[in-house]
């Protein structure tokens, strides 16, 4: 054979492996559904032909380590039973063990064991129809507490120690009333006390419930009923709370409330809040520092799309997807409206940057809920994942371009920019919740989404090889789940809170991914002022971190 | 109306004395909008003198003012015996018989007084659309914007437009032409799977007609696939490089990918093909800004600014000023913006949709 046919053979062959490289599978999704033993829980929403509004709105999820021992635990709000018509005086038949809340204690196989009994939780009240769920340790005990939310009346349920939980909402004072939604805990004062934010949604009742739309009955847009003021307590430290929602300026706002979410957004050490509303002007409370709250959403540039319409306020995040230090918004919301990205540039302002994240492309046509921004991959860079679902139950009839059983959305970001995923599911569903956190412990961030009429999809995280770092806050002077915290780490930033998403709540370790880095520099800034910096740390390990006492 | 007939009349006839008393006597009850007795007054006037022409016109005209139609074509139709020529007689009759749904009886009267407007809503009851469209057209010319000659002129062409399509689907059923068609219908009904279909089809039978890949384009838009309109708005300009349609389409669907440069290119294309189109400014002012280009936004929205005022797109442009100057650290200017944004959007609640 001659040089020249020798070459041609073997650039004949380069070319057939680059070929052959190129069709072959692309990588397995980084997400995987799973369907971990035990965990048998269903979704009871009860849709009617009323199209009562609630229907459509739950159902919360909650990963916390309820026992203490290591692993996450999962509890789901349930919804409740709805006839048609309602009867007065509401009741959604919650004593029927089909539409109990449910705790499912996490096994060290990875199974699940229904606990709800045990944990004293069955019962969530008769006239209370599920929505959403908030935890925090708001008695600094070491154990985390449970708030419902629901419409109805919320209950706040304190986490004894011993695998069990009190009802303490009437000595608490925390019951709220109307119809609450998402809910977080946070300390506004820096006090080292949990307070408490709940949104409520709208002035609504089942009697007052109108069916919309034309040719097809369709859940009423939220314009159609009255706005509601959303409510903070304020922790007094002694188990019992303070409505300050007047005294703070919370309640000079009326909105359509649907998700909240929490950071200092201005680095002035106070935490702020920022409130995703449906149909309106999004809300963003800054923390005056002095227990008042000043809404600035309209003059920081986080109240409206890009083009000044409003937003289908549903679920919102924030934390900074850009790794620039400074915590960032995202609200997921109806199609044809671009999901939120509100980048935070410094000095109070934020510009509307959903084409530049990329969000234009992957969002557009979707309806959005439960949120998060977690580094997936690892890589270092925050990522987005989606909980969604239209809102209307028939939506395909009225436009058939829309789907009411979507897909989640995972898009891996890459410096600031989002492209799109395999979620690790090709099964659409009618997702609601969504929660955060490592369930193995294997150091991959892992995703349980609720489903409305079904059980929830446990999206486990495949792994990979490379490094990571979980940090467990342990605050003295500041609030012991050390909420609110600053924490940065080779650059990144996460304001620790297990708020935000829609109606639930996350793992509150702080998760990072350090892509090739074996080792860390961590910074921190706790609520209470003190600044903690640890050199060196070695990658792949959880880490407890203890607020220093003294400065 | 009824006072300029009678003093037409008065000019070329002698009535009896007793006849036009009640003829003035029916006037000065028309004056004061007491139509039943102008009624009285006119039938008496045209009993006493049967060859009254003006009498009969009288009485047809009072009772198209008392909307009493069925009564009116009687003396209208007695008049224009009398005198074949009497135009007033012509059109009053005309719109007498259009309001009892005689459309066909309604045309020539209409077509003698070229009553322009009432004879093309004639037409589109008779089906005579061609015409219609013409004569509604005529009538806009003298009535710019009248509600009622645009909604009839809206649905003559509707139906015009219809009938060609429904000759075009039963002669050529599986023409390029035809699929197009459907496929547009599918768009209008928000069926998207199907008019990508239907698309798909027609470029399968004639790859070069640039329509298609504008309207499929237009598919892809609405279904918020921003990478496939990219390719159809792309194919559109490639075929139809001076269509500034294609080229603001196209660089829209590049905008929003975050294609901000490429954009920029499209839309100030389409700008030079179509100056001053608002939606194009605000686009371009929109890719200036993700481009980082604070300068070149602000002049495009500005430039927009000075052709529209007071509008919904005016009220957005203020607001994404407004961004752009907070972004820079001009709160003064931010806070002007936000406040014009605001104030146009409470006197204009569409622009809050």
């Amino acid at each position: 054979m001659k040089k020249r046919e020798l070459l041609r053979t073997l650039v004949g062959a380069v070319c057939l492996s680059v070929l052959v490289l190129g069709a072959a599978a692309p990588p397995p999704a980084l997400l995987e559904l799973k369907q971990p033993r035990g965990l048998d829980f269903v979704l009871q929403n009860s849709p009617t032909p009323q199209k009562y509004l609630i229907e459509t709105m739950p159902g919360g999820i909650a990963l916390l380590d309820y026992n203490n021992d290591g692993l996450l635990d999962i509890f789901l709000v349930n919804g409740g039973r709805l006839i048609d018509p309602m009867r007065m005086p509401e009741s959604f038949d919650r004593l029927d063990p089909r539409y109990w809340n449910r705790l499912y204690r996490q096994n060290k196989d990875g199974s699940f064991t229904d606990v709800t009994v045990q944990a004293g939780l069955a019962n969530a009240g008769d006239g209370n129809y599920g929505m959403g769920v908030a935890v925090g340790d708001y008695d600094n005990d070491g154990y985390p507490d449970i708030y419902v939310t629901n419409y109805g009346k919320n209950i706040l349920y304190h986490n004894n120690g011993d695998g069990t939980f009190t009802d303490v909402t009437a000595k608490a004072g925390v019951a709220g009333g109307g119809w609450s939604v998402s809910a977080g805990f946070f300390d506004y004062d820096n006090d080292g006390k949990l307070d408490l934010f709940v949104t409520r949604y709208m002035d609504w009742d089942t009697k007052r419930s109108k069916n919309c739309g034309q040719e097809w009955h369709t859940y009423c847009p939220p314009e159609t009923f009255p706005a509601a003021t959303n409510i903070l307590y304020h922790n007094n430290g002694d188990g019992t709370f303070t409505d300050v929602s007047q005294r703070s300026g919370i309640a000079a706002k009326k909105g359509r409330a649907l998700g909240v979410a929490f950071a200092d957004y201005d680095d002035d050490g106070f935490t702020d809040i920022f409130v995703s509303n449906d149909g309106m002007q999004q809300f963003l409370f800054h923390n005056n520092g002095n227990g008042t709250f000043t809404e600035r959403g309209m003059e920081a540039g986080a109240a409206l799309s890009e083009d000044g319409r409003r937003l289908s306020g549903m679920g919102t995040v924030f934390q900074d997807y850009d790794n620039d230090g400074r915590p960032d918004i995202i609200v997921t919301e109806l199609p044809r409206e671009i999901y939120g990205v509100y980048h935070n540039e410094g000095g109070g302002v934020f510009t509307y940057r959903s084409l530049e994240a990329g969000l234009g492309v992957l969002t557009s046509g979707s309806s959005g809920w439960g949120v998060g921004l977690e580094d997936f991959d690892n890589d270092g860079w925050k990522d987005l994942f989606v909980a969604q679902s239209h809102v209307l139950d028939n939506v395909e009839q009225i436009d058939p371009s829309l789907h009411y059983k979507e897909l989640p959305l995972l898009a891996l970001n890459h410096e600031g920019r989002f492209e799109r995923a395999d979620p690790g599911t090709s099964v659409p569903t009618a997702s609601r919740g969504a929660a955060f956190g490592d369930l193995n412990n294997d150091g991959w961030e892992d995703v349980v989404v609720t489903v409305l009429g079904g059980p929830p999809q446990v999206l486990m995280n495949r792994g990979g090889n490379r490094h990571w770092l979980v940090i467990s806050l342990r605050g003295t002077r500041s609030n012991r789940d050390g909420f609110g915290a600053r924490v940065r780490v080779n650059g990144q930033t996460r304001y620790a809170t297990a708020a935000g998403s829609y109606l639930s709540s996350s793992d509150k370790r702080l998760h990072f991914g350090l892509a090739a880095a074996d080792k860390a520099q961590v910074e921190i800034v706790w609520p209470s002022g003190m600044h903690q910096s640890l050199r060196d740390v070695r990658a792949d390990q959880f880490l407890e971190v203890r607020e220093p006492e003294k400065p | 109306m009824i006072h300029l007939l009678l003093l037409l009349w008065l000019s070329g006839q002698a009535p009896s004395s007793e006849a036009l008393a009640h003829l003035q006597a029916g006037v000065q009850a028309d004056k004061q909008h007491d139509v039943d007795v102008a009624i009285v007054e006119f039938r008496k006037a045209s009993e006493l003198d049967p060859k009254s022409t003006d009498a009969f016109v009288s009485l047809g005209q009072a009772y198209l003012e008392k909307r009493d139609y069925g009564s009116a074509v009687g003396p209208l139709k007695h008049a224009l015996e009398l005198a074949p020529d009497l135009l007033p007689a012509h059109r009053l009759l005309g719109y007498a018989l259009l309001a009892q749904g005689y459309a066909a009886e309604a045309v020539p009267h209409l077509e003698r007084a070229q009553e322009t407007g009432a004879l093309g809503i004639a037409e589109v009851e008779t089906g005579q659309l061609k015409e219609a469209v013409t004569h509604l057209q005529a009538a806009l010319e003298q009535q710019p914007n009248d509600p009622d000659l645009l909604y009839y002129l809206g649905r003559a062409s509707g139906l015009l437009s219809k009938q060609s399509i429904d000759t075009l689907l039963a002669a050529y059923p599986d023409s390029a032409r035809a699929h197009q068609a459907m496929a547009e219908g599918y768009f209008v009904l928000r069926q998207m799977p199907q008019a990508e279909r239907e698309y798909l089809a027609a470029l399968k039978l004639r790859p070069d007609t640039p329509e298609l890949h504008l309207g499929l384009g237009n598919v892809y838009a609405k279904s918020s696939q921003w990478e496939k309109a990219e390719a159809e708005f792309r194919a559109q300009s490639k075929l139809r490089p001076g269509d500034a349609e294609a080229a603001y389409s196209l660089g829209s669907a590049l905008l929003q990918q975050g294609k901000a440069r490429a954009a920029s290119a499209e839309l100030q294309r389409a700008d030079r093909l179509r100056p001053e189109m608002p939606e194009t400014l605000y686009s371009l002012g929109k890719a200036a800004s993700l481009e980082g280009d604070a300068a070149a936004a602000e002049k495009a929205w500005r430039k927009l600014l000075s052709i529209e005022k007071d509008s919904a797109l005016a009220a957005q442009t203020h607001f994404a000023l407004a961004g752009l100057y907070r972004k820079q650290g001009k709160s003064a200017e931010a806070e002007r913006e936000t406040q014009e944004f605001q104030r146009l959007q409470n006197s204009n609640p569409q622009s809050q949709q």
